[in-house]
């Protein structure tokens, strides 16, 4: 890059340094145990996991895709990045769920939920897949560093691809998810610092909010200035139906787990907090950042398309909020720029690194090879797994470049089969391994149909991306409803177990009763009498009340995601100069506020009762590892 | 490279992964549960 000076390698040195030293300072933590390799001792307060949440939901190639998507749609394009937003769900429902399964990762849960030889085998086939996505995943961002490189400074892809990753392995393999987690604060806040910085250089650059506003009036794109654009009610390139179909993704995603890609990631960091509250709060104000990131990143990308209106390849103006970065800002701030880049990604690489080599660790090796593996080893082993990543990932970054792009959209259409699947395993008691298993086989076949077979030779149209969600998931359920009803229920003491353990929402009468028939949990005192002197918003719980779902939760679960919409759109319009931005702000700011005051003292009781008995929970956890069950 | 092809070839590899965690897993669940038989008919 040719306004690249001496200065602004200094910080970008300077940014590099206190990331890695930052890191490299807890590896004393690290070495301790697998608990503190992986999850960092279970003791995060929840502005750790927060911040972690952010950095993982920002990954190198992320201002690529949101470029992208806002370039070709304006701020309706803002929709495509709502899928972030089931964390505004998931924060008041499955991760306090999967919280209190204290399950190290999704694939140790499902025998914590279901039970037998099905369990078993859905751990074993998510282990493994989540090796492979692990890897793929690095390889794929690796790739976006490399083209990122290359704008910048014409550096050869494999450079941008293997410098920056092995810089970050060595820090992950030396202080593991302490390093990670720690580096991703670090990270977090120089990313906000550019992200901020740039988005507002790309409004000034074509004369500030009203001049860049004004332009795409008069250039009659004043559409693009509107969130809710759409095209009909089912045509065109934004339909309402595309619409509501991604807003059900994310929101009612939410009461599931693995329903998002990153759910997988963000498991890590709601099993890294100290307390149930904290994993709600950290996933939630981690979410939010990301909304609010997304609203900056809109109204900056909307100036880069004033400037250059015309570009029609996506290879083309995908890259506009580096070309806005490493443009127009001045000599120093580049080089803070470049340091921001490099925290995204530093914090993408090894998030990824270290959760591969947890379901590797925990999941394959300890379960199936070693389960009485000390401490010493296993810390190891996540070095050596993580060691094994690195090299996968190059090998997926550069020899397989163009398998990893269609991977991208195959994997996609694979979620759609499996995205009710993941909500019904944690809402309701009858769904079994068996059914889960056979929705993950089915899938595959069936997206092969619908998406390329059956178009490909004539028999159906090839159809929109809406459709095929809801036809994939209707296919789906042909499939694993009759696998479920036909073969029997989790054995009853099983679901107990686990009901008793983690109070899941939903479908959970039989099993409710059947804790309640063993003294397990305490009967419903549901009297006309009781009911009558509750107030409207109870502020005040016992242990018992507590663990049941309540109007208070139902309330945190609807307003949540509402505040994240308004949040996002509100953000995005304030800094395009809209006052309608500033009174979305607010009202967001008002919803959040709310919803602290409602739930705060219910998940306090309910985290102060669950961490009494956690120490208990925790060595039948690791009794069910080593087969003792 | 054709885009039928890649994606085949790529969404295989993912299955590939995922089979060889369930093999395993299968393994290991036959292993756990012959030894528990051997220990019962021990007794």
């Amino acid at each position: 890059m040719s306004n690249f000076t001496a200065l602004d390698w200094f910080w970008t040195g300077a940014f590099l340094l206190l990331m890695l030293g930052g890191a490299f300072f807890f590896y004393r933590l690290a070495r301790r145990s697998e608990s503190d390799f992986f999850l960092a001792g279970r003791g995060l307060p929840w502005w750790l996991p927060a911040s972690s949440v952010f950095s993982t939901h920002t990954a190198t190639d992320t201002p690529m895709w949101v470029t992208g998507v806002i370039y070709a749609h304006g701020l309706r394009g803002l929709w495509y990045t709502f899928f972030a937003a089931w964390t505004a769900v998931a924060s008041f429902v499955s991760a306090r769920i999967f919280r209190r399964s204290l399950a190290y990762t999704q694939a140790e849960w499902q025998v914590i939920r279901f039970d037998g030889l099905g369990a078993e085998l859905l751990r074993g086939w998510m282990a493994g897949w989540q090796v492979f996505m692990n890897m793929f995943i690095l390889g794929w961002v690796g790739m976006a560093m490399g083209k990122v490189g290359n704008l910048a400074f014409d550096w050869p892809i494999w450079v941008g691809l293997v410098i920056p990753t092995v810089l970050t392995a060595i820090y992950t393999m030396a202080a593991g998810y302490w390093g990670v987690v720690m580096g991703d604060f670090l990270q977090g806040i120089v990313a906000v610092f550019a992200i901020v910085l740039v988005s507002l250089v790309g409004v000034y650059a074509v004369g500030g909010p009203g001049e860049l506003t004004g332009r795409l009036v008069e250039m009659g794109e004043a559409w693009r200035l509107d969130p809710l654009a759409f095209t009909g009610w089912l045509t065109g390139d934004f339909p309402v139906a595309w619409w509501l179909t991604m807003l059900v993704i994310a929101v009612v995603g939410g009461f599931g787990m693995g329903t998002s890609i990153d759910w997988y990631v963000e498991a890590q960091r709601i099993q890294s907090a100290k307390s149930v509250r904290d994993a709600s709060y950290g996933l939630w104000a981690g979410g939010a950042l990301t909304l609010v990131r997304n609203g900056f990143w809109a109204a900056g990308i909307l100036g880069f398309f004033v400037m250059l209106p015309g570009l029609t390849s996506v290879g083309e103006y995908e890259l506009g909020w580096f070309r806005i970065g490493f443009g127009l800002l001045p000599t120093g701030l580049v080089g803070v720029f470049f340091g921001a880049i490099l925290a995204i990604h530093l914090s993408t690489i090894s998030s990824h690194l270290n959760l591969g080599a947890l379901y590797f660790t925990r999941d394959l090796f300890q379960r199936y090879l070693k389960p009485d593996a000390d401490e010493r080893t296993l810390v190891w082993v996540g070095r050596a797994a993580t060691l094994v990543l690195l090299v996968g990932s190059f090998f997926y970054g550069l020899m397989m470049e163009e398998i990893t792009q269609w991977l991208i959209f195959a994997l996609w259409l694979m979620m759609a089969g499996i995205w009710l699947p993941n909500i019904l395993q944690v809402v309701w008691w009858r769904f079994n391994a068996w059914g889960y298993l056979s929705a993950w086989m089915a899938n595959l076949g069936v997206a092969w149909l619908v998406v390329w077979i059956l178009p490909g030779f004539g028999v159906i149209p090839v159809l929109p991306d809406y459709v095929q969600f809801w036809v994939l998931m209707g296919l789906g359920a042909l499939i694993f409803v009759p696998a479920t009803l036909l073969m029997p229920a989790e054995g009853m003491d099983h679901l107990v177990k686990y009901y008793v353990m983690t109070r899941p929402l939903g479908w959970w009468g039989p099993v409710h009763r059947e804790a309640e028939r063993r003294g397990l949990v305490v009967r419903r005192a549901a009297t006309p009498a009781n009911e009558s002197r509750r107030p409207l918003i109870r502020r005040s719980w016992t242990p018992e009340a507590a663990e049941e779902w309540t109007r208070e939760d139902w309330i945190a679960i609807i307003l949540s995601p509402l505040v994240f919409a308004l949040v996002m759109v509100g953000v995005a319009k304030l800094v395009l100069g809209q006052w309608g931005g500033a009174w979305l702000t607010l009202l967001a700011v008002a919803g959040t506020l709310v919803i602290y005051w409602v739930i705060d003292p219910k998940l306090r009781a309910v985290s102060h009762e669950y961490e009494a008995k956690q120490a208990g929970y925790l060595d039948e956890l690791e009794g069910n590892l080593q087969w003792e069950d | 490279m054709d885009k039928g092809l890649v994606t085949l070839i790529g969404m295989s590899i993912a299955y590939l992964a995922s089979l060889l965690g369930m093999g395993f897993a299968y393994w290991a669940w036959r292993r756990h549960h012959r030894r528990a038989d051997r220990k019962e008919e021990a007794r």
